[in-house]
């Protein structure tokens, strides 16, 4: 019964092109059908000595959800001063027939970018796993989507054990009128499984630790 | 701490600042996709604003064991990359002549042979550079990916391009500011000492090349090594800035400073060419004692004695200048200072 629902959900969704290819976009009307939910951020505080400690310029982000039978969808929303990314700059051929790329500005410049976390194994019972990347026994698994490099899957296992595990996943950003647009294609994640959500705002010279997040949601 | 620590010295009074080195590191190692801005060894003019503009004085290293706040430069302070219109004035006939194609604001160099004045008179000195391998790399300190690493067999210090995210943390922490962001890669990088040549006993790129034959290299612990010799034993080469506390082990025999003109017969520090107080800066107060030492040296040989610190700084061929055994050999070095 329960897969026969899910095939329903599914031809009903698919009919969109969209859906086919991976990610809606995220400008794309089938996300009016899904009711926002408000996802609270806080600001790690300064991890390093000779950081600055940074304001809560992003107080929240809003988490919209699609399913169908080829995974989960979904598309996180938030405002943002500032279009913090970099458009890679690609090989030009020099007058002498040489191989030229040339670096922007962006010595010093990060990139905006989000993250969903989930864990990498079933929960045994109510117990989320850590929010610093999980530990060795309760693994996490991170679809990661930065402005100017794209999307990529990590995995950790603890704080400074993140990896990449050099798979991608669908997603599409958009900035448009102060406000970042991220959708994300993941597996089927059925409702109330935790989630939690980071923001990285590259004009807050964040990367890394630095940087919003959310505590564990469940998925609607 | 390293077993070994392999070291270099250049002897500032050799250097003709004509960017050999440079050249040999470019072309080795940085002429890669979005590399084009980096020169892992740099030759700048000193007094000057150096490379990255101001490098000396945005922060970084330790200040009472713990890392001094810093910034990360910014492209413009690398000094930009441009092209010429070699197409237009070469191929087309047009433009009056070869120019580059953008406005130029700085680059490496930018300030070259300028120097400074005192008492009405100019002077200037090149200060090659690149990383200093530090015993205490506050690169290494700062990177929460632990993808700083300093080898135990050389004390080589690499950046590991598979875990570096690219966070530049190390960049903002090296007072020396030697480390360079891929843009394309996303990753740091910077001078690896060119440890394939090194380990099979081979030099530097950067050493190997140099005309002025102004390199010493070799471990800093093989108390047969010019290296040693030059830092522990005749004590002429010192490290830059050394109360940024990251322990360079790249030295430097400072620049004699001779009497200024006219003043032959004169010690160099009663009238020197240029202010002493530059060089404590650049190489703390033990530069006076190395310049005395010198000096003292010096009149010696204009005397018709003989200086093994003088001979030995001549360098005269490759034997001279670098011991370099090959990695399988190293065992084979008894430490003098314990590492």
């Amino acid at each position: 019964m329960r897969h026969l629902a899910l095939v329903l959900i599914g031809c009903c969704i698919g009919c969109h092109a969209a859906f086919a290819q991976g990610a809606p976009a995220p400008e794309a009307t089938e996300w009016k059908a899904a009711a926002p939910a408000t996802v609270a951020l806080n600001r790690t505080p300064p991890l390093y000595v000779t950081d600055d400690p940074a304001q809560l310029e992003i107080p929240s982000v809003q988490m919209q959800v699609l399913r169908s039978a080829t995974g989960t969808f979904i598309r996180l929303e938030w405002a943002d001063k500032t279009h913090d990314t970099t458009a890679l700059p690609k090989a030009e051929r020099t007058w002498q027939g040489e191989h030229l790329v040339t670096q922007s500005e962006a010595t010093g410049r990060f990139s905006d970018a989000c993250a969903l976390m989930i864990s990498a194994k079933p929960l045994a019972g109510n117990l989320n796993p850590s929010l610093q990347m999980g530990d060795a026994a309760h693994p996490v698994r991170i679809y990661f989507w930065d402005s100017t490099r794209g999307p990529a899957i990590l995995e950790a296992t603890g704080r400074e054990t993140t990896k990449r595990t050099g798979q991608v996943f669908p997603a599409q950003g958009q900035y448009a009128a102060g406000k970042w647009a991220v959708t994300m294609q993941l597996p089927d994640l059925p409702p109330g499984t935790p989630v939690a959500v980071a923001i990285w705002n590259g004009s807050q010279l964040d990367r890394d630790g630095r940087k919003y997040f959310s505590i564990w949601q469940p998925l609607r | 701490m390293p077993e070994h620590q392999i070291s270099m010295v250049l002897d500032l009074n050799k250097c003709l600042g004509c960017q050999t080195c440079t050249m040999a590191c470019k072309k080795l190692w940085t002429d890669g996709d979005g590399m084009d801005y980096m020169y892992w060894n740099n030759v700048e003019t000193r007094p000057g604003q150096g490379y990255p503009r101001n490098w000396d004085r945005i922060g970084g290293g330790f200040e009472n064991g713990k890392l001094r706040p810093s910034e990360i430069p910014s492209k413009e302070d690398y000094g930009q990359t441009f092209e010429y219109n070699y197409a237009e004035r070469l191929f087309q006939g047009s433009g009056l002549q070869t120019m580059p194609n953008d406005e130029v604001r700085n680059t490496p160099n930018w300030d070259e042979d300028v120097g400074a004045l005192m008492l009405g008179e100019n002077y200037y000195f090149y200060l090659p550079r690149l990383c200093n391998h530090c015993t205490n790399p506050a690169c290494l300190e700062a990177c929460p990916r632990k993808a700083i690493y300093k080898r135990t067999e050389d004390g080589i210090v690499l950046v590991d391009q598979e875990r570096c995210e690219g966070y530049r943390y190390c960049m903002k922490a090296c007072p020396y500011k030697k480390i360079y962001f891929n843009e394309l890669l996303g990753k740091a990088q910077k001078c690896i000492f060119c440890y394939p040549r090194i380990e099979k006993g081979e030099v530097n790129a950067c050493a190997k090349q140099c005309p002025g034959r102004l390199r010493f290299v070799g471990f800093l612990d093989d108390p047969e090594s010019a290296v040693h010799k030059l830092v522990h034993v005749y004590k002429v080469a010192l490290g830059l800035f050394p109360e940024k506390g990251t322990e360079p082990n790249v030295f430097y025999v400072p620049p004699f400073n001779p009497p200024r003109t006219g003043s032959y017969g004169k010690s160099v520090l009663e009238d020197p060419r240029m202010p002493m107080d530059y060089l404590k800066y650049l190489f703390g107060g033990e530069v006076v004692d190395v310049i005395r030492s010198l000096e003292g040296e010096l009149h010696r040989a204009q005397n018709g004695g003989t200086s093994e610190v003088l001979q030995l700084l001549i360098g005269r061929d490759d034997q001279v200048r670098y011991q370099i055994p090959k990695h399988e050999d190293l065992v084979q070095i008894q430490g003098v200072r314990k590492a």
